[in-house]
């Protein structure tokens, strides 16, 4: 197998697996979407609210803001060492918001104070709420790790999916270059040089065989097919980790579960799961 | 009411740009042209933003009000 980073940013991974098969790279977004922790404020504590927005809706917004995680400080709830469910410094971080308003404000997610500096939303300006005079706003909310399995705030990713490796032919000795296809294709992925139809941008083929329909000729002068041990893979993440150690930590999570698959096949007893 | 937090359909955060984006639209800017800027790709994010309406804005006033008369009566 060989993986080859197509494009890098703070949130953004885009890569060419080669040589891997469908089901090892399904298995790997199907981690990344469930099975990867990532932090959301779970439990909310609301003292005071006359805000418009009721509590409810209120805690339910502060469940999505995605917040920076630190994976290698803390711990799952279910698997930290205080084995309580109301957690302990290891397993639950808190925070506090007291605003009380002497003019109409909206409330954003900066005002939000943590007990840990790294751990905080990922923007300081989405709003959260929106206070009219001598309205007040006071709660605690409660961080923890979670998975996407239970909660899909506790999903690292916004985008995670994977597409075959286009592959498209144009056959010189029938194309004559009427220009069909590079009107029809949604992505741009030909272009007119010279005479002749040439694939200008194979990565951004969505497959749609939209240009085979759309060739006069017969039979047609293109041929769209996909490698299927080739994949694209899109990654997107939420900001609440970097898009690189979602990927890693899927790994090591896909790696744990066949080793402990090898293991019951072995008959041996896994006590920790 | 007021922005969703994240894109329905993706998750993506994008109630950190709404305020960005009504001010640059209502001053007079292309809203497809901001939307790349702000450097929302997918439609789903897209119409997010786009079909927003700030009702928050609307229902606020009747606070604002009530909490004057509070004011004026002392409590
Ligand atoms: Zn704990
Ligand atoms: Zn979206």
């Amino acid at each position: 197998m060989n993986v080859e980073i197509l494009e890098k940013t703070d949130t953004n991974l885009r890569f060419v697996i080669r040589d891997a098969d469908a089901p090892f790279v399904n298995a790997l977004r199907r981690i990344i979407i469930s099975e990867v922790p990532c932090m959301a404020i779970d439990e909310v504590v609301i003292l005071e609210n006359s805000s418009m927005i009721q509590d409810e809706v209120l805690a339910h917004r502060l469940g999505l803001v995605p917040i920076k995680t630190d994976l290698n400080a803390y711990n799952l709830r279910e698997e930290c060492v205080c084995k309580s469910k109301f957690g302990c410094n290891l397993c639950r971080v808190a925070l506090t918001l007291d605003v009380e308003a002497t003019d109409t404000t909206t409330v954003y997610s900066g005002s939000l104070v943590s007990e840990n500096a790294a751990i905080v939303p990922v923007s300081a300006n989405i709003p959260l709420v929106k206070l009219a005079p001598g309205q007040k706003l006071k709660l605690e909310a409660d961080v923890r790790l979670g998975r996407g399995k239970e909660h899909a705030k506790w999903q690292p990713v916004a985008v995670c999916a994977y597409k075959n490796m286009p592959q498209i032919k144009i056959n010189p000795k029938l194309c004559d270059a009427c220009g069909e296809c590079v009107k029809v294709c949604p992505k741009a992925v030909f272009a007119v040089a010279e005479g002749k139809v040439e694939v200008r941008n194979l990565l951004a083929c969505t497959l749609c065989l939209d240009c085979v329909d759309a060739c006069p000729k017969n039979p047609k002068a293109v041929e769209v097919t996909w490698d299927k041990n080739t994949f694209i893979f899109n990654l997107e993440s939420t900001g609440a980790l970097p898009p690189e150690r979602i990927l890693q930590e899927a790994v090591k999570i896909l790696d744990k579960k066949t080793a402990d698959f090898l293991k019951e096949l072995a008959g041996e007893k896994d006590e920790t799961s | 009411m007021i922005i969703p937090i994240r894109c329905f359909t993706c998750g993506k955060l994008i109630a950190d740009k709404w305020e960005d984006f009504a001010r640059r639209v209502k001053a007079g800017e292309e809203a497809g042209k901001v939307l790349d800027s702000l450097g929302v790709k997918r439609y789903c994010c897209r119409r997010m933003l786009l079909s927003h309406i700030e009702i928050a804005d609307e229902i606020i006033k009747f606070y604002e009000v009530a909490g004057k008369g509070k004011q004026l009566r002392g409590q």
